[in-house]
């Protein structure tokens, strides 16, 4: 048995619980105890560094700090986007001192010795590995063919994520490979879904949503698995609303790969989340023989 | 702003200043842009930029901070980090952005996208309030601001059924140590 500090973010305590559910699915059965760091608070997202440099470092300065106190390493974040904030806050108070101890200043629990900042997906690949994620798979996902969509922010910048190739990323294809799954080859595994603007300019979210899900389905693909509230979102929803859907028929989940893993390990459906998602996967896993 | 902004520069002629002051506050040296124009070539947004990432460096350079503060490009851009990514000189142009972003909203420049900023601002305000993001209070606050009151109405209505919605509102406990670290910035006295 493994413990890691687990900062879960304001998504996975509300659209995106089944992503946080079956996270917790698969880290039970690779034995790893997930201690939620204690009274965290919003990494300020999008809107932060865009308003504000010096509130999204004293954000995260406090959430680095409360993660120090439990003395736990690596701090496991499953949001990209607060993996974004969170470790490029880690970056600098790691290279400017002088930070810190203005930081420090308004805090309670000053940051003590800092913990490595991981991505949920990096901390599966680099610290779990892959022959450990296949032991327990029970219900291997034969047939299924399906695009792996990291994003923006799981691999950039490179300088901050320090994870993967942005360009061409390989580490979820691998994931669902060894559960059995059938990964396609496409173009736009890490470009942008739109998701910061899905609220305020819509017509710029949907084009860029448009792209991903056109280009997944001309690859062959049945489903894209995300990483990513913000892209789950934004490419399912998309998808649901009048007036969005014309171009798209027959729809594509988009499920998180947390929830592949969990189904692979044998999971009841009902315990994934997976009827969660607006686009029904279970038609699909069905005709697999997969549900 | 002249016409083309590639005309051959007469250097005395050019105010520096922006160019220094990203190089002092934001550690970014435009200097080292080679024009390869990756920056734009990858940007999922160039087509509809006024700037594009390339020529954004290049107004640094011109020392034009009056574009730099209301070009519409400030309030679209993703901040993919594509940009950051394929630069030969990793010039961080998302930062340099989030720089001209934040400087024209303490200067009081008006946004091109007033509705971006407004969702920024609720955004903000929610964690002032509770240290953590209600989605849903930030878009009923967005819809009432913009006069949109049936906006996302039915995809609300599908997010409560799906549980997406949490009515609980989680919080942090410590609020007012969240508050103190609003108290320098220009959130301090968001609505």
């Amino acid at each position: 048995m493994m413990n890691v500090a687990y900062f879960p973010g304001c998504s996975l305590h509300t659209v995106s619980s089944e992503y946080d559910k079956s996270t917790h699915l698969v880290c039970e059965s690779l034995e790893v105890g997930l201690k939620e760091v204690e009274d965290w608070n919003c990494c300020g997202a999008t809107a932060g560094h865009s308003m504000d440099h010096e509130l999204t470092m004293g954000l995260n300065a406090r959430n680095l700090a409360q993660a120090s106190l439990m003395n736990i390493d690596p701090l496991v974040i499953p949001c990209p986007g607060c993996f974004n904030r969170l470790k490029n806050t880690n970056i600098r108070l790691k290279t400017f001192s002088s930070v810190v101890r203005e930081e420090e200043r308004s805090m309670k629990n000053p940051p003590q010795e800092l913990p490595r900042v991981m991505n949920l997906l990096q901390f599966l690949i680099e610290v779990i590995g892959l022959e450990r994620i296949a032991e327990p798979v029970k219900i291997p996902l034969k047939g299924l063919k399906l695009a792996a969509y990291y994003g923006c922010l799981t691999t950039r910048p490179r300088k901050v994520a320090e994870f993967d190739d942005p360009e061409q990323p390989v580490s979820m294809d691998r994931i669902l490979n060894v559960l059995g799954a059938e990964t396609v080859l496409w173009s736009h595994k890490a470009e942008c879904c739109g998701g910061p603007f899905i609220t305020s300019e819509l017509s710029i979210a949907l084009d860029l949503s448009r792209q991903v899900l056109e280009t997944a389905r001309h690859s062959g693909a049945e489903a894209i698995v995300v990483a990513c509230p913000m892209c789950q979102l934004s490419l399912d929803s998309r998808q649901v609303v009048v007036g969005h859907d014309q171009v798209l028929q027959p729809r594509l989940p988009i499920i998180y790969f947390t929830q592949l893993i969990a189904l692979a390990y044998g999971f009841p459906i009902r315990r994934t989340g997976l009827k969660s998602l607006f686009i029904n996967p279970l038609t699909l896993l069905a005709k697999k023989g997969l549900a | 702003m002249e016409d083309n902004i590639y005309t051959p520069l007469n250097l005395n002629d050019i105010d520096d200043s922006i160019q220094e002051e990203i190089r002092t506050k934001c550690g970014i040296d435009v200097d080292l842009c080679l024009e390869c124009g990756k920056c734009s070539g990858g940007c999922p947004n160039g087509h509809i930029f006024d700037y594009t990432p390339r020529k954004i460096v290049r107004l640094v350079k011109l020392g034009d901070k009056e574009t730099l503060m209301t070009m519409d490009a400030l309030w679209i851009c993703l901040s993919c980090q594509l940009c950051l990514d394929r630069c030969p000189s990793g010039i961080d142009i998302p930062a340099i952005l989030d720089y001209m972003r934040e400087k024209a909203c303490r200067g009081g420049v008006e946004a091109s996208r007033p509705r971006v900023k407004l969702f920024h601002e609720l955004l903000l305000s929610s964690i002032r309030e509770r240290g953590r993001v209600s989605e849903l209070d930030v878009v009923l606050k967005y819809n009432w601001k913009t006069g949109e009151y049936m906006k996302n109405a039915r995809l609300g209505v599908k997010m409560l059924l799906k549980g997406k919605l949490n009515l609980s509102r989680s919080r942090v406990k410590e609020t007012e140590e969240v508050r103190r670290l609003f108290e320098a910035t220009i959130a301090k006295d968001l609505p």
